[in-house]
């Protein structure tokens, strides 16, 4: 984050037009603010309401006039065992893809340290898996890991019988292509950062430690490692974020099948709202969700102004 | 740390290339299989590289009569979303992320500039869009598509650039402020002492500086929007059809995906994002860190 180095606006009362300047800052921001109020603020109060109902659209009543059933959405979630698996799935998979992930951009990073004559397509090659639309990356992915996919085909090859197992309609396995496309996706984007970040490290303090002696491995724990950790910090929780939100390669790979083995959390809601069509039900879900985000972020917001 | 031996580089080197192959291996086989004829599409063992390319993929993406001659000779059927042809997709798309790249670019730099500059709505005024960022777009669809169907808005092409326009505006505002604030505010001031209005110092002044950033923003969100995937399922009904959509429609009812057809529509539908992404690589990681990391 950078700081506002700015001195204070630069106004100047009775200069022309400048006396309105209160209001013509406020104008500038609203075509933004407005249309964010349209999309998210509504929205939100809508779910307020919709939250408290048992609203499903095959039953031909508009969402205003559904009946209330107050806070019985909420108890039934509690006891949803589909919901809390989800939300839980959703929270492992957040774990595993990002520690994953800042594990093998570092070790990629730290291979990229000095300079060789194909560096730059090497970095080329390596980040292209996040330039992809995510549905293409999962439908590649769906072939990969498919019965008669490359994968089983390599795997045959090992062992020398044919090997075809379904990765895709397994309840404990289909998770790991979900998780696998993931990372596959987003790791390039946490190397660039942490190769961004290995950079960017002022120089002296490493040369330092090498005239002064210090292994490789002390070098980097001891030296490199500690000046990372604010790009490593903004990373992290850039990709938790998103991992969280996770839903292209799961509609893709599975829609949560086998019998919701696989949903995540939007996974989850998809399936409620679109699938099922119990949307004050769903509403009820996606309002607990905002509420934990909302309080996350500002618990965050804190935290993130402070370190400037 | 230059007089490693030569074979830790060796090993180095290797692992490089390894993650190199890794990298590339999925798109290759997207690549690969756009080019398979039906009957190697799903075979055993699979084929990794065939001996017999065809265009007929190609073909049928973008050839309804190619479609049509394809499920007689399989006895199968297309899926009546995609029997058509791929253009109206392409063509939606096109429409749809234009015009929200340049709705969030624009509403976008007039508030970063309103933020930096007046510092409106204090200190924790852009975090509020940053949240736009941190929910999942899943919680607010349910009412979205509520609001949608009241105002008429749903299957249209308003609604879609609406909701894109929003979600992105996070992306515009932060990148393009971290641009703003790399540029000297005694530049602006050098323009208002010749008699010229603090804004019209930012148009002239300012924002040919930033004309690379905002150019690159742009990009970057026009990349989210052509490959956004959950807005485009549940806010059409088949008026309205991205790419992406239409990459998940090549189900046959009889012979289930049609992996052939799909990775053809795949690879033509994800060249233009990477384009954008390589000519904005210098930017990729401030967009994506919403500024916070600059190279």
């Amino acid at each position: 984050m950078t700081t506002q180095d700015v001195d204070g606006p630069l106004t100047s009362a009775g200069r022309g037009w400048s006396r309105y300047l209160p209001r013509f800052n406020i104008m500038l921001v609203l075509p933004a603010q407005l249309t964010m109020m349209a999309v998210v603020i509504v929205p939100t109060l809508i779910i307020l309401w919709l939250a408290i109902t048992d609203w499903q659209p095959t039953q031909a009543i508009a969402w205003f006039k559904a009946e209330p059933i107050w806070f019985w959405n909420f108890y039934d979630l509690w006891y949803d065992s589909r919901f809390t698996n989800a939300v839980l799935r959703t929270l492992f998979v957040v774990a595993v893809c990002v520690s994953v992930e800042l594990g093998l951009a570092l070790g990629l990073a730290l291979l990229f340290l000095d300079e060789w004559p194909w560096r730059r397509v090497a970095v080329s090659v390596i980040i292209l898996p996040m330039m992809i639309i995510p549905v293409d990356a999962a439908n590649a992915f769906f072939m990969l890991f498919n019965e008669r996919g490359p994968l089983n085909h390599l795997i045959s090859l090992v062992i020398g019988v044919p090997y075809e197992f379904s990765w895709l309609s397994h309840p404990t396995w289909a998770m790991a292509p979900i998780m696998l496309a993931e990372i596959w996706q987003w790791t390039p984007l946490m190397f660039l950062l942490v190769l961004t970040g290995l950079m960017n490290l002022p120089q002296n303090q490493v040369r330092a430690a090498i005239v002064l002696g210090a292994s490789p491995a002390r070098i980097f724990f001891k030296i490199m490692l500690p000046l990372l950790l604010p790009v490593i910090s903004i990373a992290l929780l850039i990709r938790s974020i998103e991992t969280f939100k996770i839903f292209d390669p799961v509609y893709i790979l599975t829609r949560g099948q086998p019998g919701g083995a696989t949903e995540t959390i939007s996974m989850f809601m998809y399936n409620g709202a679109f699938v099922y069509f119990r949307m004050g039900y769903i509403a009820a879900a996606a309002l607990l969700v905002l509420v934990v985000v909302i309080s996350i972020c500002l618990a965050l917001a804190r935290p993130m102004k402070r370190h400037g | 740390m230059n007089e490693n031996p030569l074979w830790v580089t060796f090993l180095k080197r290797t692992a490089v290339v390894v993650a190199m192959i890794i990298a590339f291996f999925p798109i290759y086989w997207l690549i690969a299989t756009s080019f398979k004829p039906y009957d190697q599409w799903a075979s055993w063992p699979p084929v990794w590289l065939t001996d017999a390319p065809t265009l007929q993929n190609y073909r049928i993406v973008f050839f309804p009569e190619a479609a049509r001659e394809f499920a007689t000779a399989q006895q199968g059927s297309l899926d009546y979303k995609v029997s058509g042809s791929a253009w109206k997709a392409f063509q939606d798309s096109a429409i749809i992320s234009t015009f929200a790249t340049l709705f969030s670019v624009m509403f976008g730099t007039l508030a970063a500039y309103s933020i930096v500059r007046f510092r409106t709505g204090g200190e924790n005024y852009p975090f509020q869009f940053l949240t736009v960022r941190m929910m999942p777009p899943i919680a607010v669809v349910v009412p979205i598509v509520a609001l949608f169907s009241i105002l008429r808005l749903s299957d249209t092409y308003f609604g879609l650039i609406l909701a894109y326009t929003a979600f992105t505006l996070p992306f515009s505002i932060w990148m393009i402020r971290s641009f703003i604030e790399e540029v000297p505010l005694e530049l602006e001031g050098a323009a208002m002492v010749h008699g010229m209005s603090q804004f019209r110092a930012f148009l002239t002044v300012t924002l040919p500086l930033i004309k690379g950033g905002v150019l690159a923003t742009a990009l970057f969100i026009f990349i989210l929007n052509w490959s956004e995937f959950l807005f485009a399922l549940v806010l059409t009904a088949g008026n309205v059809i991205t790419v992406t959509l239409q990459v998940a429609n090549y189900v046959s009812a009889s012979s289930g995906k049609l992996y052939g057809v799909q990775a053809a529509m795949g690879t033509i539908s994800t060249l233009p994002v990477i384009l954008f992404g390589y000519v904005i690589q210098r930017h990729l990681v401030r967009g994506l860190t919403f500024g916070a990391i600059k190279r």
